[in-house]
C-alpha cells in the first residue's frame, strides 16, 4: 500500500475496495451461523470463533448496522460474515 | 544433584601466558589502557601478591605494581578459548553450565557408571580440559554449586576434590567466610563480628544472621551450611554457521576488508543451512598481526538472506572499527535463524530511476486505453469501522 498522496480525492475516479459480497447462509433461529454455500458447495461451520456488531452512521437515511461472525469451515478455512440487521441479509466481507 | 566445578583461576592471564611464555612468574595485569580511569579485569597471582586487585583503577594497579606487563583485554579470544573447553566438556555431559570465563559446572547424573568412581570421573574432566586448551583445571565435586566451587578454588591445577554426599557444612567449616559471595560491606561486619570461618557462621542461629543482613544473610547461611538452591542452568548452544578467510599478507585497507566480507557471506549464503532461511545475527571476527583481535555481533532490523543487506551492514562495521593493526584474517558468523520471509516492493517505492519509464509506460497505456489501467490503493477513512470505507482504488497518474 502506498502513502495517502496528499492531492485533492478525484472523487468520480475513486473505486471502491474491500466490498461486501451477498452469501448464502444457512442459520438457526437464533441467527446463529451453521452453514454456508461457496463456490455451489454447501461447508459446515466447525466453530464460531468470534462475533461483533458494528452500528454506525445512523443519522442517515440507511444506516449500518451489522452483526459479524469470523467462522471455522469443516475444510479448515475461516471466513468473515456478517449479517446486516436491517435488511437480514447475509454477506462476505475481510475485516482486518 | 552432584556436580563438578571447573576451575580455571586467573583465566585471561592464562591464555595470555600461553601465548606468550615470557610473561610467566612475571606480574601481569590486564585492563582496558586506552583509558586513565580504566579498572583491572585481572591481575595475576605476582601483582595480587603485591596488593592489586580486581577492579581495582588501572593508575592505583600501576602505583602498587610498577614493574607490571599491562596488557589491553582481548575478550573475543578469551571467549573463544574458553568455548573450545565448554565445547570439549560437552562431549563428557550435556548439562555443561558455564558460569563466567575460567568456571564451568557440570551435572554429574548419569555419568558415574561410566568410571570407576568419581576421582576417576573428575581426573577425565581435568584431562579433557588440558586436551582442548593445555590448561590444567582444578576440579571440585559436590552436592551444590557452591560446595562444588569452594572444593575447585582450594585445589591446585590438576587436582581433584571430592565432598562426599552430605558433607558439604563439614567440608566448608574451616574455610575462609571470604569466599562466600556476598557485598565487601557484608564481609568487612563478618569480620567485625569476629566470623572468621564457614563454620562460625554456621553455628550461628539463622534468626541472629537474618536480623543483621538480611536476605543476604539467609543466603550466606544456607551456603555456610552446604545449602545452595541455585540450579544448574546448561547451555542451550544456537546453531550458527561460520566462515574464515586468512590473508596472505595483512590488510592494510578497509575497502579490501569489505571486498573479503562479501567473499566470506556469498560462501555463507550458499551454504545448505541457509538454503529458505534468514539469519537475525551477524558476528564479525578479525585476528589483528599483533596477536589480538576484534569482535563486533550485529543484531538485524529484521531477519535477512540478502547478501547485499548484510554488506552494508558490514561496511558500516568496518568503517567504525578500532583497527590497530593489518588483519590476518577475518570470519563471519551467522545465526538467529528464521524461516525467510517474503518482502513486498512498493510499487512507487522501488528503484527511483525507474519511475519516468513507469510514468512512461502508463502514458502509453492511457493513450491506447483511453484511461490508466493501472490503480493504486489510497487511505480514504481508515479510521472507519467500516471495512470498505477504509480504502479505495484510484488510477494511478503519474
Amino acid at each position: 500500500m502506498v502513502a495517502h498522496p496528499r492531492a485533492t480525492a478525484r472523487a468520480h475516479r475513486l473505486r471502491p475496495l474491500n466490498q461486501a459480497k451477498p452469501i448464502e447462509v444457512e442459520a438457526d433461529e437464533s441467527g446463529e451461523p451453521w452453514g454456508v454455500v461457496l463456490e455451489r458447495e454447501r461447508l459446515v461451520v466447525a466453530a464460531v470463533q468470534d462475533r461483533w456488531r458494528i452500528d454506525d452512521e445512523w443519522w442517515r437515511e440507511q444506516p449500518v448496522s451489522r452483526l459479524y461472525f469470523s467462522v471455522l469451515l469443516g475444510g479448515g478455512r475461516t471466513l468473515t460474515i456478517y449479517r446486516d440487521l436491517v435488511t437480514g441479509r447475509w454477506f462476505q466481507q475481510n475485516y482486518a | 544433584m552432584r556436580l563438578a566445578c571447573v576451575w580455571l583461576p586467573h583465566f585471561p592471564i592464562a591464555i595470555e601466558r600461553r601465548n606468550s611464555p615470557a610473561l610467566n612468574r612475571r606480574p601481569v595485569i590486564i585492563g582496558e589502557t586506552t583509558e586513565q580511569r580504566g579498572a583491572v579485569l585481572d591481575c595475576s597471582a605476582e601483582a595480587e601478591g603485591q596488593g592489586v586487585r580486581v577492579g581495582m583503577p588501572l593508575r592505583q594497579a600501576l602505583g602498587l605494581c610498577p614493574s607490571a606487563s599491562f596488557l589491553p583485554p582481548d575478550l573475543p579470544r578469551y571467549g573463544d578459548a574458553f568455548d573450545q573447553i565448554l565445547r570439549a566438556l560437552e562431549t563428557m555431559s550435556p548439562l555443561v553450565d558455564p558460569a563466567a570465563l575460567g568456571c564451568a559446572f557440570i551435572g554429574l547424573g548419569g555419568l558415574n557408571g561410566h568410571y570407576r568412581d568419581e576421582m576417576a570421573l573428575g581426573d577425565a574432566l581435568a584431562q579433557v580440559v588440558r586436551r582442548a586448551s593445555g590448561l590444567m583445571p582444578s576440579i571440585g565435586l559436590a552436592e551444590g554449586k557452591f560446595t562444588a566451587q569452594v572444593a575447585a578454588t582450594v585445589s591446585a591445577p590438576g587436582e581433584v576434590c571430592l565432598v562426599p554426599p552430605r558433607q558439604g557444612r563439614k567440608f566448608l567449616a574451616p574455610i575462609d567466610v571470604s569466599l562466600l559471595p556476598c557485598s565487601r560491606d557484608t564481609l568487612r561486619h563478618l569480620e567485625l563480628f569476629g566470623l572468621r570461618t564457614m563454620g562460625d557462621l554456621a553455628s550461628l542461629p539463622l534468626g541472629a544472621v537474618q536480623a543483621q543482613f538480611g536476605a543476604e544473610g539467609r543466603r550466606i547461611w544456607d551456603l555456610a551450611r552446604g545449602i545452595d538452591r541455585e540450579p544448574l542452568r546448561p547451555l542451550r548452544r544456537e546453531e550458527s554457521i561460520r566462515e574464515h578467510l586468512a590473508f596472505y599478507a595483512p590488510l592494510i585497507s578497509r575497502e579490501a576488508l569489505v571486498t573479503a566480507g562479501r567473499q566470506l557471506l556469498t560462501r555463507l549464503l550458499g551454504q545448505p543451512a541457509m538454503r529458505g532461511r534468514a539469519a537475525r545475527r551477524m558476528t564479525l571476527r578479525a585476528l589483528l598481526s599483533d596477536g589480538r583481535s576484534w569482535e563486533r555481533a550485529i543484531v538485524f532490523r529484521e531477519a535477512t538472506s540478502d547478501r547485499e543487506q548484510m554488506l552494508c551492514v558490514l561496511k558500516t562495521a568496518v568503517e567504525t572499527a578500532p583497527l590497530t593493526a593489518p588483519i590476518e584474517e577475518l570470519s563471519i558468523e551467522l545465526s538467529g535463524f528464521a524461516g525467510e520471509t517474503g518482502k513486498q516492493e512498493g510499487f512507487c517505492s522501488g528503484d527511483r530511476r525507474r519511475q519516468p519509464q513507469v510514468a512512461e509506460a502508463v502514458h502509453q497505456l492511457k493513450a491506447r486505453y483511453g484511461r490508466s489501467p493501472v490503480l493504486q490503493v489510497v487511505e480514504v477513512e481508515p479510521w472507519s469501522r467500516i471495512p470498505e470505507r477504509r480504502h479505495a482504488l484510484i488510477d494511478y497518474d503519474p
